[in-house]
């Protein structure tokens, strides 16, 4: 450790203590010179900024460095000293530290820095941006896009944990709402987690719920507090495929159907849009016209055309016309 | 992330770049690293410090700055940027999967395909290959997204209008009250919420804020004129109940529990059956009542009367449409 040292400017600093960042600096340095793991009494020696603590306050010191390089994303390795020696120590591989050149070039760099934009995820992926930045000699070059005035919104809540879980292969843990119960009421879940779907503007989790014994989707957005991990790494079978989203998500009916749809002046243009064409002319019926509608979710074109009212009517098929009917007549009558 | 975390991060990656371009000016490292003279400057200092202990300080980083210019030596293992972690580089993938199937990459320049040759494919298409290939296997993560939005085909023209700033004239209709209105809107964003895209920006007609669902929208010209600059934050579009929207309260079943999600609740309680009464505010009754016909027989008007008999009126006259000579009229 430094008493006094000069600095470039010729003033004397004073560090009597080791400046925190200053020792994390030298702890990655120590790590990554070694070719055999250092234990800690080894790091201690190695390293400025431990010594002349009390063993136990600068083991706590050393926790916590070691937490926070890893929280960096520092490759910290475990390992026992050698073949011989049980002692467990720990060192930086070059390999795990050093990116290997992924060389983006700068259209790549930028369309990347566009849909980290896009995706409004810039605090989990900036830093990324900035390695493969240095990688590519493009050093503040992907920062000069201008913030666009278009955004995707896929940022959400326990995201990031449940995709750790599934890299991880562990089983979680979190309190969900179910949607019928009253408003703050949540039941504890434990679930090994299949797979993250995104599906009309939310994010699933789909996975093996061990209370229910069954395969469950469960909303991220009803998921109170934080989603923790709490089975062995490496202990989920994670199908190959992640399933897809119609057939798992509740109000995703898988088989597409062809409905014939009939509007009226004020509800055409909307109709066409779904529609993806003019229509025909219907000939009885002035100004109206009809349209091929294709669709998987059976309730929800019901409750779309319901909103259009009386401009429009649902031709076809029969079973579809006769459900739409009997949904507005057991609205009529008196439950 | 806290001051001393950040600062090591930062210093990891300009090292590299320090050791790369020796002799830059302390000024355009600052700019290129988003930081200021004194920071670098800090950094540097901090720097020279580092190392492992010396045996007459030849192990010492050296970082020296003379006449404004920067060199930094002997830190040969801060060669390279630190690997992307799992967490930053899934982050981006996902961003960039998800700027591509939203089919939104068309109209953001950047993104354009550069080469000029047909079939080729851009470079959010071949950053993605890379990414994937640096990856590998932790690439394979069981994320499936499907981001097909209402109102999409808007987009090609919107785009310009928002860079741009100019005046947009609307063909709109309105959520609230069922009509189709003619506005000027000075547009600010665009965004995708709950799976639509909507325009956000200052209507001239309501002379205030207002977002637009580009799936309500009928028709759009962009004007020549040119907009004021848009407010530096603009907020998502939520739904801020004002104090003389209609209070409703209805009970649902646990089949329509979910448009628990599309209110702004005031108040929930649940009876013994199971049925959830929900009370909330409405821009419109009439809003209210279509949501209701949604819901069918799974939904209950308690309050207030009116909303009740305006549900049954729509039933009524559609049901008529219905009931009506056309009924047999299959194709």
């Amino acid at each position: 450790m430094c008493i006094g040292a000069f600095r470039r400017d010729g003033r004397l600093r004073l560090a009597l203590v080791v400046d925190r960042l200053e020792r994390l600096v030298n702890l990655v340095i120590a790590l990554r010179e070694t070719r055999r793991p250092l234990t800690v009494e080894r790091i201690h020696d190695r390293v400025a900024g431990y010594e002349g603590e009390r063993d136990d306050a600068w083991r706590r010191m050393f926790e916590r460095d070691k937490a926070d390089l890893r929280d960096l994303g520092i490759p910290l390795r475990t390992e026992k000293l050698d073949r011989f020696d049980e002692t467990l120590g720990y060192r930086i591989a070059p390999e795990d530290y050093d990116l290997p050149a992924v060389s983006l070039h700068p259209a790549e760099l930028t369309a990347l820095a566009v849909a980290v934009q896009l995706a409004g995820l810039g605090d989990e992926a900036a830093p990324a941006l900035d390695k493969l930045a240095v990688d590519a000699d493009l050093v503040g070059e992907h920062r000069a896009i201008p913030r666009l005035p278009l955004e995707l919104g896929l940022d959400a809540p326990n995201r990031t944990a449940l995709t750790q879980a599934l890299t991880n292969r562990q089983r979680v843990r979190f309190d969900y709402r179910k949607a019928a119960s009253a408003a703050d009421e949540s039941v504890r879940r434990s679930v090994d987690p299949h797979a993250l779907l995104y599906w009309r503007g939310r994010w699933y989790l789909r996975g093996f719920d061990n209370d229910r014994q069954a395969d469950r989707t469960f909303r991220l957005d009803r998921i109170s507090g934080t989603v923790r991990p709490t089975g062995q790494p490496g202990s989920v079978e994670i199908p190959q495929q992640p399933p897809n989203p119609l057939d798992v998500v509740p109000g995703a009916t898988q088989d597409p159907i062809e409905a014939v749809v009939e509007a009226g002046q004020a509800a055409a243009w909307k109709v066409a849009r779904r529609a993806r064409g003019a229509g025909q002319p219907v000939n009885d019926r002035d100004g109206w016209r009809r349209f091929v509608l294709r669709t998987n979710d059976v309730e929800e074109l019901i409750g779309w055309l319901l909103e259009l009212g009386t401009d429009v009517e649902l031709i076809g098929p029969d079973d579809v016309r006769a459900q739409l009917v009997t949904h507005l007549r057991e609205m009529m009558d008196p439950a | 992330m806290n001051p001393t975390l950040a600062r090591l991060r930062r210093i990891l990656v300009m090292v590299p770049w320090l050791l790369d371009h020796p002799g830059v000016a302390v000024e355009e490292v600052a700019r290129r690293f988003e930081s200021s003279p004194p920071e670098i400057l800090d950094d540097l200092d901090l720097l020279g410090y580092c190392g492992l202990p010396g045996y007459g300080g030849g192990d010492l980083i050296e970082a020296s700055v003379s006449g404004g210019q920067v060199v930094v030596r002997m830190a040969e293992f801060f060669a390279r940027p630190l690997s992307l972690s799992m967490r930053e580089g899934l982050a981006l993938l996902l961003a960039a999967r998800a700027t591509r199937d939203s089919g939104v990459l068309g109209n953001v320049p950047a993104m354009d395909r550069s080469g000029d040759d047909a079939g080729t494919d851009g470079p959010l298409i071949t950053a993605i290959a890379k990414l994937e290939a640096h990856l590998g296997a932790r690439a394979e993560v069981p994320v499936a997204m499907d981001l097909r939005a209402g109102g999409a085909e808007h987009l090609a023209a919107l785009w310009p209008a928002v860079t741009d700033h100019r005046v947009v004239d609307l063909t709109y209709q309105s959520a609230s009250k069922n009509e189709t209105t003619v506005r000027q809107v000075e547009p600010w964003t665009i965004r995708l919420v709950e799976g639509a895209w909507y325009l956000q920006g200052y209507c001239r007609s309501a002379q205030d804020q207002r977002s637009f669902r580009l799936d309500r929208v009928k028709d759009l010209q962009v004007t020549e004129e040119t907009a004021p600059d848009p407010p530096g934050d603009v907020r998502p579009p939520v739904y801020r109940p004002a104090l003389d929207d209609p209070l409703v309260v209805i009970e649902v079943s646990p089949q329509a529990a979910w448009i628990a999600d599309h209110v702004v609740l005031t108040d929930r309680t649940q009876n013994k059956a199971g049925w959830s009464r929900l009370r909330f505010q409405t821009t419109t009754l009439d809003w209210a009542a279509r949501l209701l016909l949604r819901l069918g027989d799974q939904a209950r008007v308690i309050a207030p009367q009116e909303l009740a008999d305006l549900r049954r009126s729509h039933a009524q006259s559609i049901l008529a449409l219905y009931d009506g000579p056309e009924s047999t009229n299959n194709p």
